[in-house]
């Protein structure tokens, strides 16, 4: 009889667990709380041609849809178009990157490069989270196929929890380097098809000799990267290459020209040591554009003119340059002088 | 209707003259028969005798009793609820009996399935509240008060509007579509008052995308008319409610006469309601100065600031008697009230004769101005049983409710949110300085009418021995009516601008007919009382047809005369909405129970459901439900365990619909068009297109339960296990545009509740002891889950445009889940911004002109990494339904004094607090007129390097780029647990001896405290005033606290 009890006792036991378990069995068919990954999500642009020598960032190339975030991205595959691989684009390579925001308001060359360091990156990469693409200014056309070569191909995987997707054939072109901007050079060849630029704005310069208002087209900005080091000299010559006295620009603020330091003005030039890129970042400064994407110089004088009245002239130049140097900008006034003296 | 009333007090006549005669045997024996703890008489004590003992006689109101027996024979004294005692009468001519209640939770008397028995044989999840436990307190809702005291049915109080109630759902949420800022479309259970189905969700429930006055049929049956409630949880309890018992079904019995000679009883309670603290404002001086400040602290330069205030008359014009006030705008709209409530119970009767009528009147005047509740009941119902094999039952429910809202709508008080924040410097109102957002709140003339009439009819017949016909008939008469007139003064605003809604007439009536039949059959059967069957079958009909009409008209010509027309006939329209229904539901269902020795109990039952509202193609939803039980303490060899008074395994499994959509979703809808050669036209509407496959609601659920009992009653144990699972959730979803429809309604999502719900009972005092005291606790633990999406999509946002504060649908993952901005901190300082390394941009906002952060602007997670704050920086946080809830209650009794204190809890839960988050954004604007509160109690940013938890409030130039404040981010998302303590009651019984001079029979005076205090981590108002969505907005309308005096008399 004892024995009967226990099996008795037992039999509730397992009437309860079996409860238990029915209970608990349901939630076994229950979906998983995963990520999800939509069939809609997809890169809105597959060819990237960006021009070596600087840092390009690509966005606003990525549609989520319906996909949850964060996603993670990965390049995998970097390939020639033959199929071969492309190990240039997958080592590493050493990177100035920011770490602190330029703001434009620094007093020296050390505290603008104690704001940036040096990292490794490989030169061509995505953003792991964002899918925008980078490409960092240490790639250069020495060992990196440019375009009219076709570039190199590439696949990304994008993943989350809820699963991975793969985006096939993605194409890399990139462009020679131009190190400055506006450029001379051809986008494709990387060949010079001027001499110089035309600068930003002409205003109220008269001529020399004619005493006609000088535009565009008589004055051509020359851009000379004469040396390895960080220097931005600004000069002016008049057509026979004669050195033209920047003080002759009066109204001109010196020390506001340009971010840099160490002015040594001489009356053929003016030197500043100058942190590059210039400008640094894209980012609106006292030095810059209104967009922030250039530089922005003005020069300025004034006299008196016809008339006896004040006449304010000005020259400027947007322009930007993305490879270290000693660099001279020389605008040349290639038919006439501007006239400082009064009339 | 007429008639009923005129066959009622007709029945009712004859009832008095009825009077039945004990008949003439050896000996009589008289006595008294008193309940135990509250020392009072018991009326209608059934007092059996002879062999086999049938009831010789009925205690009456005084609980006296007097009856001829043999002298060696003996009494049998039982009651509902009570213990059944036996005494030898050995020669004895007074015998006075002490009844104890009955403790022993399985025998109480449920009525799964519009059939009464013990919940020893029924196999379903449910639970029973008692009259005691409801009583003294003042809500006009009796669903207010069972919060906290039934596992797994979660009740919110958010609604403190007078005559509206809170949110009400069993075991987690039903449905998942969201309308309006926050809310869930209600899912609240089916009522079933007194065996009639009462929809409280369609046209009344919130009331707040619709016109009517929004008032639930609930709030209309007096809480001291309620005999008992029962919640029905699972699906085999419910599945013979199937048509529309997907959401769980809650059984309301009102009051019967129960005793021999006519009982009087009054109820009447004094209701003091205080608002709840109000929010600390800056008044006056303070006020203008801190904004001053804040313009030359924060303006882009002096000068600047300085022509901002100069140009801004209310900071620079402080000598001006419109700008030099210090208004508290909110005393203007709140204010404590004096309530009350009466009500009056006559009944009497026997089991073969009874009758009741409680009339009642209920005022309650709302803490927020111009709103109210009052509420006229008359309720009558009788019971005639010739003989045993007839019986007919009838009632008349009359029950008139007014109501208004003020200036807003049943659930929100805009005005309050609004204008209760505008700047103090604003002068009070009076007759020549109009506050329109105020004079709206309380020169709005609004009063709602609302009209229910039940008339119901239950015969019951026992054709032969065990086979027993029924029929339930019952028709229902509801009307609602919205008067609501704009006051001419309410024309020109203090900008002397002339909204377009102002000064008109608006007229509101809508009519809401149902009719119900239920006819049965049902068979009992017993062999050899050993195995016990019962067979039912029936089948129930409900026709409900609904239609509102709506005038509207502008510009009348003075406040005294209120039409017939205004001039401006452009704005004034008219005509029935376009929520015209009528819906037919036919359903045939069988059921079949079997017990042996009561030991294993096997319910099986079977609904087949057709609506008006299932697509053609649908056909009949098909509704199968399975319970087992067994009490094992019965078996033999748990006999000699004497500690154990009852224990049994439930398992139930079953499916339950409820339909929805309307039948324009499924055969579409034709409108009346444009003329054309002069002729009207009818087009089709090209809103939704038809779905001819729409299904109702399917609910499927499974149930494990544990019940015991220990130590004579001591203590007692209810465990439930379920796992729910809601399919064809109903959605609108959007279509291709290539389609001429816009819409189409499917049956697509499902989610999935699952938990478990405790329950334990002790009486921890010896049963002799002079001080009585029971406490219980219940808690549910509760789990949604979603679990399918239309299209088979894996997630789906649904967007809030008005907060910005979304929510996703994702499967696998809590139902309604927040997506938010992760807000990480404060940037302490502008070196702690983060930096793209390649742009060497600082993190900055998105769109084509944007703004870099920096120091005092809150840190929000980057998710992408992009160093730009956009759509892809949200975060899935936060789960806006509480995982856990539950309740005690404490009642004690020593002699004539009693104090019972009964509290809720709610955990796990997140709140989003916007309405912290708008008081910090009334600074982004300092020239605006709105109020300004203290901000000294927060943790804001204040300098360089300051450790805050809040960004800075005063940095105004860049609050409209930046929006540090916004509502959507996790800064405003807190945990809102808490702890109410609902009600403490404190009462005493008078002395018979004291009362009986003026010929009552029992008297008992009470004090309540309503609402008492809520202890929570929150740093709102109150945690539980938010919407279903847990978002905490300023305009809701608080609860307040009550304090009530009452007294009941018995004659």
């Amino acid at each position: 009889m004892k024995y009967k009890y226990n099996l008795k006792a037992f039999s509730i036991l397992l009437t309860g667990l079996a409860l238990l378990i029915s209970a608990t069995g349901c939630l076994k068919n229950l979906p998983q709380d995963r990520e999800s990954i939509g069939t809609d999500t997809r890169f809105t642009q597959t060819v990237y041609a960006p021009v070596l020598g600087r840092n390009t960032l690509f966005s606003n190339n990525f549609f989520v849809g319906s996909s949850s975030q964060p996603l993670t991205f990965a390049i995998i595959n970097m390939r020639n178009r033959d199929g071969s691989p492309a190990p240039e684009l997958t080592e590493t390579f050493p990177i100035q990157v920011w770490t602190q925001p330029y703001l434009g308001d620094e007093k020296s060359i050390a505290e603008i490069e104690a704001k940036r360091k040096v990292e490794n990156h490989p030169l061509f990469e995505i953003r792991e989270h964002s899918g925008q693409f980078l490409m960092w200014s240490a790639a250069q056309s020495s060992f990196v196929k440019t375009q009219p070569d076709s570039g190199y191909v590439f696949d990304v995987e994008m993943s989350n929890s809820g699963g991975r997707r793969y985006f096939r054939d993605f194409r890399l072109m990139p462009l020679k380097e131009r190190s400055f901007e506006p450029s001379t050079l051809n986008a494709i060849t990387g060949l010079s098809q001027h001499t110089g630029l035309s600068s930003s704005d002409v205003g109220n310069i008269n001529g020399a000799k004619t005493n006609k208002i000088l535009d565009g087209n008589d004055i051509e900005v020359q851009f000379h990267k004469v040396g390895a080091g960080n220097s931005l000299t600004f000069k002016f010559v008049d057509s026979l290459y004669n050195p033209i006295d920047p003080s002759s620009f009066n109204l001109t603020k010196w020390d506001k020209l340009v971010h840099g330091f160490d002015m040594v003005k001489t009356n053929e030039s003016v030197k500043y040591t100058v942190a590059y890129p210039v400008p640094l970042i894209a980012y609106k400064t006292a030095y810059t554009n209104a967009v922030g994407d250039k530089a922005h110089v003005l020069f300025s004088y004034d006299r008196q003119g016809y008339g006896n009245i004040r006449q304010v002239s000005s020259l400027s130049l947007d322009f930007a340059i993305f490879e270290k140097g000693d660099w001279e900008i020389t605008f040349w006034f290639k038919n006439e002088s501007p006239k400082f003296a009064n009339d | 209707m007429r008639y009923s009333v005129i066959i009622f007090s007709l029945i009712l006549l004859l009832g008095f003259r009825n009077e039945a005669r004990a008949q003439q045997k050896k000996v009589v024996v008289k006595g008294t028969v008193i309940d135990k703890t509250e020392k009072r008489p018991l009326p209608g004590v059934m007092v059996w005798g002879g062999k086999p003992a049938v009831v010789l006689a009925q205690t009456d109101a005084k609980g006296n009793f007097s009856v001829s027996v043999d002298p060696d024979g003996e009494l049998s004294f039982s009651f509902l609820g009570y213990k059944r005692i036996t005494r030898k009468i050995e020669g004895a001519t007074i015998i006075n009996i002490i009844m104890v209640e009955e403790v022993n939770a399985l025998k109480e008397i449920t009525k799964i399935g519009y059939a009464i028995k013990t919940k020893e044989v029924s196999t379903g999840s449910s639970v029973v509240i008692t009259a005691k436990e409801i009583q003294d307190a003042p809500v006009a809702n009796v669903m207010d008060l069972i919060q906290g005291k039934v596992a797994g049915l979660n009740i919110q109080n958010n609604n403190g509007t007078p005559g509206m109630r809170g949110s009400a759902n069993i075991r987690g949420v039903s449905n998942v579509n969201v309308t309006g800022s926050g809310f869930l479309t209600p899912t609240s259970p089916l009522f079933v008052v007194d065996g009639f189905p009462t929809d409280d969700n369609s046209n009344y429930s919130y009331g707040f995308d619709q016109a009517s006055p929004g008032l639930s049929p609930i709030s209309l049956i007096p809480v001291e008319d309620i005999q008992s409630i029962e919640i029905l949880k699972d699906a085999q309890a419910t599945s013979l409610y199937g048509s529309r018992g997907a959401y769980g079904v809650i059984l309301i019995t009102t009051k019967r006469g129960n005793s021999k000679i006519p009982i009087i009883k009054y109820t009447g309670a004094f209701t003091f309601s205080q608002p709840p603290p109000l929010r600390k404002v800056i008044g006056g001086k303070g006020e203008r100065l801190m904004r001053i400040d804040e313009i030359m602290q924060n303006d882009t330069n002096y000068y600047h600031g300085l022509n901002t205030v100069n140009s801004t008359p209310f900071l620079s014009d402080s000598l001006n008697a419109f700008y030099n006030n210090a208004t508290n705008w909110q005393a203007q709209y709140y204010r404590s009230t004096f309530n009350q409530d009466h009500n009056v119970e006559m009944s009497g009767g026997e089991s073969k004769f009874n009758y009741k009528v409680n009339a009642g009147y209920y005022d309650q005047k709302g803490i927020v101005q111009n709103t109210d509740f009052r509420r006229y009941t008359l309720i009558m119902n009788t019971l005639y049983q010739p003989n045993d094999r007839f019986k007919l039952a009838a009632a008349v429910n009359n029950q008139l409710a007014y109501n208004s809202t003020g200036g807003g709508n049943s659930i929100t008080q805009g005005g309050v949110g609004t204008t209760g924040a505008s700047s103090s410097l604003l002068p009070a109102p009076s007759l020549f300085t109009a506050s329109n957002g105020l004079l709206n709140t309380l020169d709005i003339q609004n009063e709602n009418k609302t009209v229910n009439i039940t008339t119901n009819l239950d015969i019951d017949f026992l054709i032969v021995k065990g086979l027993r016909v029924t029929n339930s008939f019952s028709f229902n008469y509801l009307t609602m009516g919205n008067e609501k007139f704009k006051p001419e003064a309410l024309i020109n605003d203090v900008s002397g601008l002339k909204p377009a809604d102002i000064y008109q007439i608006y007229n509101y009536f809508d009519r809401k007919n149902t009719l119900y039949d239920r006819t049965g059959l049902a068979y009992d059967k017993s062999i050899n009382s050993k195995h016990n069957f019962r067979v039912n079958i029936f089948s129930e009909i409900n026709s409900t047809n609904y239609r509102a009409d709506v005038i509207q008209q502008s510009s009348t010509p003075n406040d005294q005369i209120k039409g017939p027309l205004g001039y401006d006939w452009y704005n004034s329209s008219g005509g029935t909405l376009n929520s015209l229904t009528d819906l037919k539901t036919a359903s045939l269902a069988g059921s079949f129970s079997y017990n042996y020795k009561q030991i294993y109990v096997l319910d099986l039952s079977y609904r087949i459901d057709g609506s008006s509202t299932n697509g053609p193609d649908a056909g009949y939803s098909k509704n199968p439900s399975i319970g087992l039980r067994w009490n094992f303490n019965k078996e033999n060899f748990m006999q000699s365990l004497n500690w154990l008074d009852y224990s049994s395994f439930r398992f139930s499994y079953g499916k339950n619909i409820v339909p929805t959509g309307s039948v324009y979703d499924v055969y579409g809808r034709y409108t009346a068009g444009t003329n054309y050669n002069q002729d009207p036209t009818v087009q089709l509407d090209y809103g939704t297109i038809p779905n001819t496959g729409l299904t109702p609601t399917t609910t499927t659920q499974y149930d494990g339960g544990f019940d015991a009992g220990f130590l004579n009653g001591k203590f007692s144990v209810t465990f439930d296990a379920y796992y729910k699972q809601v399919d064809n959730l109903l959605r609108q979803k959007d279509i291709a545009t290539i389609n001429a429809f816009q819409k189409v309604s499917t049956n697509e999502m499902s989610l999935v509740n699952y938990g478990y719900e405790l329950t334990l009972t002790a009486r921890p005092l010896p049963t002799d002891s002079k001080l009585s005291w029971q406490i219980s606790v219940n808690g549910a633990f509760n789990k949604d889950i979603m679990a399918h999406l239309p299209d088979n999509a894996s997630q789906l946002l649904v967007v809030d445009p008005s907060t910005g504060q979304n929510i996703l649908y994702r499967l696998g993952r809590n139902s309604l889940t927040n997506v938010l901005l992760n807000t990480k901190g404060v940037y302490s300082t502008n070196s702690s911004v983060p930096v793209d390394p390649m742009t060497g941009l600082r993190y900055r906002t998105g769109g084509l002109s944007y703004t870099y952060f920096k120091q005092g602007d809150p840190s929000w997670t980057d998710v992408n990494g992009d160093y730009i704050l956009d759509q892809n920086d949200f975060v899935a946080a936060g789960n806006s339904q509480p995982l856990i809830t539950g309740g005690f209650s404490s009642s004690m009794q020593y002699g004539p004094f009693s104090l019972n204190i009964s509290g809720s809890f709610t955990a796990v839960r997140d709140i989003l607090n916007n309405d912290l988050a708008s008081r910090f954004q009334s600074f982004a604007n300092p020239t605006n007129q709105s109020g300004l509160v203290p901000l000294t109690a927060y943790n804001y940013w204040k300098a360089s390097g300051s450790n805050a938890t809040y960004p800075n409030p005063y940095d105004y130039t860049r609050a409209s780029q930046t929006s540090p404040f916004r509502y959507d981010q996790t800064l405003f998302q807190e945990d809102g647990s808490y702890l109410k303590i609902n009600q403490v009651t404190f009462s005493y019984n008078f002395k018979k001896q004291v009362i009986k001079r003026w010929g009552i029979s029992s008297a008992r005076i009470y004090c309540t405290a309503y609402n008492v205090h809520t202890f929570s981590n929150y740093s709102g108002a109150n945690p539980e005033s938010v919407t279903d969505l847990g978002k905490d907005i300023s305009g809701g309308y608080p609860n307040p606290r009550n304090y009530t005096l009452g007294l009941q008399v018995q004659f």
